[in-house]
């Protein structure tokens, strides 16, 4: 069984992909995350191994735990895409000055899917004033 | 040692999406678009210096081989870290991480040999370089015409 120091989850991905039986899901829905844990009775410890946070650890009396987060929105196209504490990882794990793009804007704010449109606006840009 | 991009021979064909796809088990780890309907870029893994995907997996599934990022599928955990910690947007995850391998295995990346249009390169001065053979053409020709 496991136990869960909700304050040391970042509402990652790691446990509920991993989990063998399915006893951890996670759940998006609008900007919520919802990550369940079901009372279980299997003698692994891939999600213990897994987490990113440490959050989790065997334990001899488990129950159902359920913990939400607020996804945050990115500042380009406004779709929500992780957690705060996600974002807090990045900004921990990643030195500052490597945090900006050429222009000095900070990236972490935006979503993956709009740092390669941006990727390729800048790349293009060259090219497409040219053919104008 | 990254796939370098001359834009302006790109022809927007996706080839070099397609055959990554075909190479990686039906994932491509480059993307292609167009952009106001006059250029097209493909993107994908720079394979940074200093890279910052690196820094934020926490279970070395990412690291610096060379040149190359590698990615080790049997460490990641599929967190999502990674995605969120790299500039470009250029590695995905589903249920695990993926992105560019640069092809180890083969002789040279799969979209650099499919790429009709020469558009993609390992040589960063192939861009330049094929701008000063034209340059050195158009003078001979242009001396040629006086003769």
């Amino acid at each position: 069984m496991i136990s869960l120091d909700t304050t040391k989850c970042i509402g990652c991905c790691s446990c509920s992909n991993v989990c063998p039986n399915k006893n951890i899901t996670k759940e998006d829905l609008g900007d919520k995350r919802t990550i369940r844990y079901k009372k279980c009775s299997e003698f692994c410890d891939i999600c213990v191994e897994s987490c990113p946070g440490k959050a989790l650890i065997l334990a001899a009396q488990g129950e159902d735990v359920e913990i939400a987060f607020d996804l945050v929105r990115c500042t380009v196209c406004g779709e929500p895409f992780a957690t705060g504490k996600m974002l807090d990882r990045i900004r921990s794990s990643v030195p500052e000055d490597l945090r900006v793009d050429s222009s000095g804007q900070s990236w972490v704010e935006i979503c993956p899917m709009c740092r390669r449109g941006l990727e390729r606006e800048r790349a293009a840009r060259p090219v497409i004033n040219s053919r104008a | 040692m990254p796939v370098y991009v001359d834009v302006s021979r790109c022809i927007g064909c996706r080839s070099c999406e397609v055959a990554c796809k075909r190479v990686h088990s039906g994932r491509s780890y480059m993307e292609v678009k167009v952009i106001d309907s006059r250029a097209s870029v493909p993107v994908t893994c720079h394979h940074c210096e200093v890279a910052t995907c690196t820094m934020a997996c926490f279970s070395q599934a990412l690291s610096k081989d060379g040149e190359r990022t590698a990615f080790d599928i049997h460490k990641c955990t599929g967190c999502g870290l990674c995605a969120l910690a790299c500039p470009f947007g250029v590695v995905w995850t589903d249920k695990w991480a993926h992105k560019c391998d640069l092809c180890k295995g083969l002789e040279s990346p799969i979209c650099v040999i499919t790429c009709p249009a020469q558009a993609l390169s390992l040589d960063p001065d192939a861009a330049p370089k094929r701008a000063r053979t034209r340059a050195a053409a158009a003078v001979a020709l242009a001396q040629g015409d006086k003769r």
